[in-house]
């Protein structure tokens, strides 16, 4: 727990779970209504 | 010994009471309900006479019956369908309508704040915070207590006024109606006795088991009064998406097709969201009212904690209120899509402009308030020079959520811009941008209240510095999902584009949920840096309170007008036709005036209320003027 309260490792882990998180979210969310989140990069 | 037993019993017997006569309507109408009053009857004649059966099919369902009902009237525009007064009778019902609407959304929503505050004070382990909530439980059920005579008063009004103006429809509409509407009339019964029980009732119960069958009580009230509004809105449901009758409007014996339309679920939970949020936005308002009006500091305190109560309770409520008023736009187009084009690109666009502008204006005022609340709390000082960054984030939001897709213009306005549409403002009149807008809004007001929550507090968790910056870290990347969902929305079709509201929505609500959930367990055990001094704040925060009230009370208004006049020439979507002169739209400017001279007119009399509230509270001996200034004052050991 020590090493988390270190700004820089807290700020790279919480940017991981959060990029992670929110990028699961989109992705989940779009594909339950049969929608494709990386339409535009597929093409 | 035997005085508290028989209390007990004589407790129990209300309650069973209270249940029974709940009950007692779904009793005497079982049989309706399943398969309506006149279909055995018809059904079976029929089939002694074979051929004349007449079988119709659903509109909505396009399931088969057996017709029960008389088609819909073909009205003509004359004394008999449509009597009248030197007056538009439209107008008339308008109003009539509208206040009803206002008094009874009030009345539905305080008796449910005041389940919730009373459960608070009875699970809280505090004895005097306990005392506190029960008192302001009370203070909440008295003001409703006026306000619900005017209410059934108001309910009165409205039926004689469609009797006298509109016969024809009210006819057809109760007929259709009829297996319920003694439902409808036994539950306003049910609801009237309940609330004087549980009312009047308070002291008799207010301690240890007694104190839990009172609150019980309040548990059937509220059911009650939420199946009274479901059953009203069954009615508005059936006029915007009829089911359950043939294409010419005949019953086909079915209440239950009649009663869920398509529309009805979404409506019910709009609307029960909106009232509460309106009802909150009452009862801080009144509570704004009265701190201004407050002689001494423990009065102010009083009244500005329960402003804040009645706001926190009314912005919980506001907070989901886009994302119910979004499912219900959804079933409105995938009921009937030119509906939903005349709602949100048609005739009825510019109205939700302005309920854009509402929609911040209320967002605003709730940021506003929280911000200038911080200032009675020691410790806060640290989130003042951040503010500016919120004000600037809901700025942005707010003036892309309010850009309209096209202007009216004249035409040498419309050359001069090369077109409708604005060259640079125009591309942020989408639903695209707009749905970024408006999550920015939110949750940035959820950062607010995090801030508020913490705000004289200091974590002690040994995690506390990773925790903070996870927050900070999880907030940033909901922004930048947020705006970037809204930017990628222009590169995509539409047909994904529609899609990409829900993650915008999840991740507004992950802030919500998760934030939220992270804050409290930091703060568990924090150090204080102060109390909060209650009635330590500015009079600005109770303007704006008073603010968001009136903005919750023009926005149902306009929604009201909106929601109805979707319509049309309808009396019943499809089926009955308004053949009234006044079957057509009102102009904006119209719309306007009239929903400020109801909201106008419904402010003027909650103040009669407010003010017949004080004079009975000016009869009770004030026990609790010995508080330490600056704190909550006791409440009165009895009411």
């Amino acid at each position: 727990m020590s090493a988390l309260n270190n700004p820089v490792i807290a700020v790279i882990v919480s940017l991981i779970i959060s990029v992670a998180y929110f990028t699961f979210v989109d992705h989940y969310l779009m594909d339950m209504q049969g929608l494709d989140y990386w339409y535009l990069f597929r093409q | 010994m035997g005085l508290l037993t028989g209390k007990r019993v004589f407790s129990i017997m209300a309650l069973c009471m209270m249940v029974g006569l709940l009950l007692l309507p779904i009793v005497v109408a079982l049989p309706s309900p399943a398969i309506g009053e006149e279909a055995p009857a018809a059904g079976e004649e029929a089939k002694k006479e074979g051929d004349k059966v007449e079988k119709g099919r659903d509109v909505y369902y396009k399931t088969e019956g057996i017709v029960v009902g008389a088609p819909a009237p073909k009205t003509t525009d004359g004394p008999r369908d449509y009597p009248r007064y030197n007056f538009e009778s439209r107008v008339l019902i308008w109003f009539a309508n509208q206040q009803h609407l206002y008094y009874g959304s009030f009345v539905l929503a305080v008796p449910i704040f005041c389940m919730i505050i009373e459960f608070m004070g009875v699970v809280t382990k505090d004895k005097a915070l306990a005392k506190r909530y029960d008192q302001l439980a009370y203070d909440f059920i008295k003001i409703s207590l006026t306000a619900y005579s005017l209410t059934a008063i108001l309910g009165g009004i409205l039926i004689f006024t469609f009797l006298t103006l509109y016969p024809a429809f009210f006819s057809y509409l109760s007929g259709i109606f009829r297996p319920v509407m003694h439902i409808y009339a036994l539950m306003f019964v049910a609801e009237s006795g309940t609330l004087y029980i549980y009312y009047y009732g308070w002291d008799k119960m207010k301690e240890g088991f007694l104190k839990w069958i009172h609150l019980s009580m309040s548990v059937v009230l509220n059911v009650i009064g939420t199946l009274l509004m479901f059953l009203a809105n069954s009615w508005i449901g059936f006029m915007m998406s009829p089911a359950g009758v043939d294409e010419q409007g005949r019953y086909l014996g079915n209440i239950w097709h009649v009663i869920h339309t398509a529309l009805w679920n979404p409506l019910n939970l709009h609307r029960i969201l909106g009232n509460m949020a309106f009802g909150g936005g009452v009862v801080a308002a009144y509570a704004a009212y009265k701190f201004l009006a407050s002689k001494t500091d423990e009065d102010r305190a009083h009244y500005d904690w329960m402003g804040y109560i009645a706001m926190a309770l009314g912005v919980a409520f506001l907070i989901p209120l886009p994302f119910a008023g979004y499912w219900l736009m959804r079933e409105v187009y995938a009921y009937r899509q030119q509906m939903g084009i005349t709602l949100m690109g048609g005739l009825l666009a510019w109205l939700f402009i302005i309920q854009a502008t509402m929609i911040g204006i209320l967002f605003l005022s709730t940021n506003y308030y929280l911000w200038q609340a911080m200032g009675r709390m020691r410790g806060a000082e640290k989130y003042q020079r951040y503010i500016k960054y919120l004000v600037f984030l809901l700025a942005c939001g707010y003036m892309v959520f309010i850009t309209p897709h096209t202007m009216v213009m004249t035409p040498a306005e419309l050359k001069a811009m090369g077109g409708q549409q604005h060259p640079v403002l125009g591309n942020y009149g989408v639903m695209s941008a707009k749905n970024g807008g408006i999550n920015v809004i939110i949750t940035t007001t959820v950062l607010s209240f995090v801030w508020y929550m913490r705000g004289n507090k200091v974590s002690t968790v040994s995690w506390a510095k990773f925790g903070n910056i996870f927050m900070g870290v999880f907030f940033t990347c909901a922004y930048i999902n947020i705006i970037w969902l809204a930017v990628y929305g222009y590169y995509i079709p539409a047909n994904v584009r529609v899609g990409l509201s829900v993650p915008q929505v999840a991740t507004t609500l992950s802030c919500l949920f998760f934030m939220f959930a992270l804050n409290s367990v930091m703060m568990r055990g924090a150090k204080q840096m102060g109390p909060i001094e209650w009635g330590k704040i500015s009079a600005r925060s109770q303007y704006a309170l008073i603010m968001l009230a009136t903005a919750f009370t023009w926005m149902m208004g306009l929604m009201g007008y909106i929601r109805s006049s979707v319509r049309l020439f309808w009396h019943v979507n499809e089926i009955m036709r308004d053949n009234s002169p006044w079957a057509y739209t009102h102009t904006v400017g119209f719309a306007a005036n009239m929903i400020s001279a109801n909201v106008l007119f419904f402010w003027i009399s909650i103040l009669f209320v407010f003010w017949l509230g004080s004079l009975t509270a000016k009869k009770v001996p004030v026990e609790s003027k010995a508080g330490i200034p600056g704190s909550v004052p006791q409440p009165a050991a009895s009411h």
